[in-house]
């Protein structure tokens, strides 16, 4: 019973914000067409997040990833501005978040210096970077071609009965098909669980065979790549690309894994408990902006709830 | 473990009053509903427009619901998204339109008026409310050719890769090639990471030192404040300025005001009217509440020339 | 008069019973030792001595008057101190500091440290021990867990004020220990002793019971099955108590003599913490590996195990030479290793029984593209679990919650599960209760009669020649010489630990 609770107090609080909102905002919240903008609101913040799970289910995590998305968004724009065509500039940003990973991966597992370092380090670089190769300039209007920034705009058409047609945007397809990824991935696989192994004990997986330094490169590339699809999404979503858009997902992504974290009985990043996290977070932004709530009482909403959740799971631990 | 329950439902509790506070601010009064979206509250300009709009949508009895994003402009589509679905009457931004159109074309769908605050104008909006660049410039770039008796080398400090700032430029290049005896010597694009000044002291540092003789240099024309004030630095510490040297800037921000105030070098600026930018969003709005159409899909609001005679009477 | 005495003491973890009605008492200037197999219910007492853990409930007296024993700083105020298998240490502090942790350090000035008085205060209790060879002023990590615990028993001598130290509970002191350092320790127990404080003495370690204790409490099932003064009792009774059984045979009889055909031969080989090793093991073969603390022991088997670079000289398995350097490559070859600190090194404390014993095997049991099969995973676990005979709650109980014996098990499942060529084993039976300990004697000769060769250190002489065929002696990180053990007693082997 108590573990029940423990486990699942981040949830049952979840449904407390969505019963609250729904109560208060009778017309507008609980719609289909309200939870479709949500999904399509943080399914940039969602990507980021469940593939930033990868590095965290290690007992890592990466700082990187704000202004990895930020020059995943510049690099594919950079070269549609050269006349690429779409495929090529969302192929180098990929590459981009691949490499940029691989290195965060060199740093930490290799060299060993710790993840905040590393990735404080490669986070200011990246920055760098996407200035250097923007001049700091927003790159939009005609350089954005419309497929791309259509991508964002798009959706799946579905018709209920015959008349009432509800789009569902291709962004929150993008964002399940990840979740199904990265689920996959980490749930159902021998290299899944030998990242969970890892975030267990390090040295006792090393002594167990585990290929420790490869498999901590390979989940940090992984994270990158997820940074790399978010700054995607969110440059195709605000059809342009600027050195800086993607620094809010950082912080946000990091949060929404604790808060998932607080829904393990072991306190182990869970990537459909990170969903729960993504959600909260989103959920919050929509409905408050809905009751016409300040948008700094927000922030400090979101700051308090991320404390209750941690604290509450480890005073449990602490009384055990 | 009691413990835990427990602190979950204080949360509880204070999330909920927090929020029904909120609520009941929002709701006291059943009048029209107007969002205020931007990423750039931080920003001094932009927290001048708000206010502006905010003491005008006060006298008019609306419920204005400020945003700030916090320079995430993906959010700005999610809150405009949220600002339809919350079915607002009107909804003022202060960001480019072209970002955020994907947010727009839904108040569009939805047949919600958006009136932009300084933010670029665009068939998506009703219209733009702004001052205007172009008139801007040219007042600040005939004040110099006057001030110089229309002859003299002119250094210019342009930013060519801003639109707004850009259009400012053409229009000083322009002027000053109306006079026959006026000579650039230099334009300028400084590097702005570090704000302009430093590198536009530097930039005109080198310039001086080119031109080492006593008149060579008649007038500097800054297409905004920063590289002006960098440049009426660079002359003070070459020594030169009693030369007659004059510096214009544009935007009149607070350090230029009291550069300009000394009677110095630093002669004159521009003082855009953010107060009346919001306050004009607000009329703009009170006129689409009423249902007309506004024509016009850019609204000026009159700037001032700011030089030491009138400096100590803006605010 | 009794010093403490606690009865009537129970405490259940939601619903699995931990004491029942369990009795405790110790005299002033004793050394009362208290024994029971692994999940008897001794780690629970000393938690709730130490006010950790709250009785469900107790009655308590100290000198004659009842007294409660509500947190940890009430604990230190009735004079109890606590001496854990893990220190807490801080290693980048000085000794001295490490002994004046936690209390005002002497000040000069008013606000600067004066670090000679500091010294001298620190010295002053390392001398009321006798000890004269730590050097108070060097990084506490230089140390040797001996000395660290000597260190640790220092510090609990400057008392804050009237809180003068009466009873030290010690958990397993010796377990990592040598045995020079083990002797030193049972000459300041001594001292301790001469100055009035009493001793709970907690181990596994029947000799080093008899020889140090003045009286024994054995708990068995969360029960106080009886107290004896040790004068009265012997080894057998003792352990006829604990497991409620009579334990003729240590060591399980070898079942087969030794293979041929050698499996694993060294020569001169050199790593950066050892050199000259150079031996052969034949499959079916038992070789122990002994010498004072390190010694180098354990870091003959991290170079078998490919942690430690081999540096001059080669080892070769099957007759040919090792490939990869490092631990993967290892497992893959049918090596395994059972690590020193079980739960630093060996075990996922907080993750499933499964996921622990599996670790090394997922490569088998997962189908292509490396997706796991649940259904192989399980059996594989259960058919482990089942040899091993594993006492849990089912393969998905998380390892913190089982036993040290238990646990122990769990990483020798994850060890035999891949038919094992060659067992690397560092201190397999480190803090495991008797009746598993059999248990685990029972496993390590099986594999060796399935024709498996094993290397394994021990600091238990006894355990060492009950087990092995033969026996390397390190030296300070160098072969001195292999012994056999037939006739061996553990006074001769322990004299070639020294010159």
């Amino acid at each position: 019973m108590i573990s029940l609770f423990k486990r699942y107090g981040t949830l049952v609080g979840f449904i407390a914000i969505v019963a609250f909102f729904w109560f208060n905002l009778p017309d507008t919240f609980m719609t289909a067409r309200n939870w479709l903008n949500i999904s399509q609101q943080i399914s940039m913040l969602a990507v980021v997040a469940f593939t930033m799970t990868f590095v965290m289910v290690m007992g890592d995590f990466d700082l990187s990833v704000g202004s990895m998305a930020s020059l995943s968004g510049i690099t594919a724009a950079l070269l549609f501005s050269q006349g690429y065509p779409v495929a090529a500039g969302v192929a180098a940003a990929l590459a981009m978040g691949i490499l940029g990973g691989f290195f965060n991966g060199f740093l930490v597992s290799i060299l060993g210096i710790l993840p905040f370092v590393a990735t404080l380090g490669t986070l200011t670089m990246f920055s760098g970077l996407a200035f250097w190769l923007s001049d700091g300039k927003t790159i939009f209007g005609r350089d954005i071609p419309k497929t791309f920034s259509g991508f964002a705009r798009g959706g799946v058409d579905i018709e209920l009965a015959g008349t009432l047609a509800l789009k569902i945007p291709y962004l929150s397809i993008l964002a399940l098909v990840v979740l199904a990824a990265v689920w996959l991935v980490l749930e159902q696989t021998s290299f899944g669980r030998r990242l969970y192994a890892i975030g267990g004990n390090y040295e006792a997986a090393r002594l167990a065979g585990v290929k420790v330094r490869r498999l901590r490169m390979a989940a940090f590339a992984l994270t990158g790549f997820g940074a790399a699809i978010g700054g995607l999404m969110y440059a195709s979503r605000v059809a342009s690309a600027n050195p800086t858009q993607g620094s809010g997902l950082m912080l946000d992504a990091i949060a929404a894994v604790f808060l998932g974290m607080t829904m393990s009985e072991e306190g182990e990043p869970r990537v459909l408990a990170t969903l729960v996290g993504v959600l909260i977070l989103g959920v919050l932004d929509n409905g408050l902006t809905q009751m016409s709530v300040d948008s700094y009482i927000r922030e400090i909403l979101v700051g308090a709830i991320i404390l209750t959740a941690v604290a509450s799971s480890s005073v449990g631990k602490f009384r055990r | 473990m009691r413990i835990s329950k427990t602190l979950k439902t204080i949360a509880g509790l204070a999330g909920t009053m927090v929020l029904a506070t909120g609520l009941s601010m929002g709701l006291a009064q059943a009048a029209s509903k107007v969002a205020v979206i931007t990423p750039y509250l931080a920003q001094p300009g932009t927290q001048f427009y708000v206010e502006g709009f905010k003491a005008a949508a006060e006298k008019n009895g609306w419920e204005t619901n400020i945003v700030d994003t916090a320079g995430d402009v993906a959010a700005v589509i999610s809150r405009l998204e949220d600002a339809v679905n919350q079915k607002v009457d009107a909804i003022v931004i202060n960001v480019d339109p072209q970002q955020v159109a994907a947010g727009l074309e839904v108040a569009r769908e939805a047949g919600i008026p958006v009136v932009g605050m300084d933010s670029g104008s665009d068939p998506l909006l009703a219209t733009n409310v702004t001052s205007n660049g172009y008139a801007m410039a040219a007042e600040t770039a005939v004040y110099v050719a006057n001030r110089i008796g229309g002859k003299g080398r002119v250094v210019m400090f342009v930013f060519d890769a801003f639109p707004p700032v850009q259009i400012r430029g053409v229009v000083a290049d322009a002027i000053f090639g109306n006079f026959p005896d006026i000579k650039i010597v230099d334009r300028v694009t400084p590097d702005v990471q570090d704000g302009g000044i430093a590198d536009s002291r530097a930039k005109m540092e080198a310039i001086l030192a080119a031109n080492p003789d006593k008149g060579s240099i008649a007038a500097v024309w800054a297409a905004w404040d920063q590289p002006a004030l960098g440049a009426l630095q660079a002359i003070e510490d070459a020594g030169r300025s009693d030369e007659g040297i004059v510096i214009v800037g544009m935007d009149a921000n607070p350090q230029a005001r009291d550069a300009i105030a000394t009677g110095g070098n630093f002669e004159a600026s521009m003082a855009q009217d953010f107060i009346g930018i919001g306050n004009k969003a607000a009329e703009m709005v009170g006129r689409l509440l009423k249902g007309e159409t506004i024509r016009e899909p850019v609204v000026y609001v009159p700037t001032t020339l700011v030089t030491s005679s009138n400096v100590a009477d803006l605010d | 008069m009794s010093f403490l005495e606690v009865a009537h003491v129970s405490k259940s973890y939601s619903g699995a019973i931990a004491l029942k009605d369990a009795r405790l008492d110790i005299a002033p200037g004793e050394v009362h030792a208290l024994m029971g197999e692994n999940g008897a219910g001794k780690s629970t007492i000393i938690k709730i001595l130490a006010g950790v853990t709250a009785a469900d409930s107790m009655a308590a007296t100290i000198d004659g008057k009842p007294v409660t024993i509500t947190d940890a700083q009430e604990s230190y105020r009735h004079g109890l101190r606590f001496i854990h298998q893990e220190l807490n240490i801080v290693p980048h502090l000085s000794v001295a500091e490490n002994i004046m942790l936690g209390l005002p350090y002497p000040r000069r000035f008013g606000a600067l440290v004066d670090w000679r008085k500091l010294n001298a205060m620190a010295r002053a209790a390392l001398d009321k021990l006798q000890v004269s060879h730590i050097d108070t002023r060097i990084k506490a990590a230089r140390l040797s867990t001996g000395d660290q615990m000597l260190m640790k028993i220092a510090a609990t001598l400057i008392s804050a004020g009237d809180n003068m130290a009466r009873l030290y509970v010690m958990d397993e002191p010796t377990a990592a220990l040598t045995g020079a350092e083990s002797r030193k320790l049972f000459e300041v127990i001594d001292e301790l002793k001469q100055s009035g404080a009493s001793i709970l003495y907690v181990s596994h370690r029947m000799n080093e019971v008899m020889e140090i204790c003045d009286r024994v409490t054995v708990f068995r099932d969360g029960q106080t099955i009886a107290t004896r003064n040790l004068s009265d009792t012997d080894k057998n009774e003792v352990i006829h108590l604990m497991t409620g059984r009579d334990v003729k045979d240590s060591y399980p009889p070898r079942r087969a003599a030794k293979g041929e055909d050698v499996l694993l031969e060294t020569k001169a080989l050199r790593t950066r913490q050892v050199r000259d090793v150079d031996f052969q093991v034949n499959r079916g073969e038992i070789l122990g590996i002994a010498g004072l603390a390190d010694a180098g022991q354990s870091a003959v088997l991290l170079a078998l195990l490919g942690v430690d670079r081999v540096q001059a000289g080669h080892v070769t398995i099957h007759g040919s030479p090792i490939a990869a350097q490092n631990p993967s490559a290892a497992w893959r070859n049918h090596v395994a290793y059972i690590p020193r600190e079980r739960r630093r090194e060996g075990l996922m404390l907080q993750r499933r029984i499964v996921d622990n014993i599996n670790l090394p095997h997922l490569q088998k049991l997962s189908f292509a593209a490396g997706f796991l099969s649940r259904r192989r995973e399980r059996r594989f676990a259960d058919a482990l679990g089942k040899k091993v005979r594993l006492k849990s709650g089912g393969m998905n109980q998380a390892c913190y919650q089982l036993s040290g014996g238990n646990q122990q098990k769990v990483v020798f499942a994850r060890a035999l599960g891949d038919a094992p060529e060659l067992l690397l084993l560092d201190e397999p039976t480190r803090g495991v209760d008797v009746g598993a300990k059999f248990d685990i004697y029972t496993l390590i000769r099986e594999r060796s009669a399935e024709g498996a060769a094993v290397v394994m250190t021990s600091s238990d002489l006894p355990e060492l020649i009950g087990m092995c065929d033969r026996i390397l002696i390190m030296r300070e990180g160098a072969q001195h010489s292999i012994i056999e053990t037939d006739g061996l007693s553990p006074a001769d082997l322990l004299a070639k630990f020294y010159d």
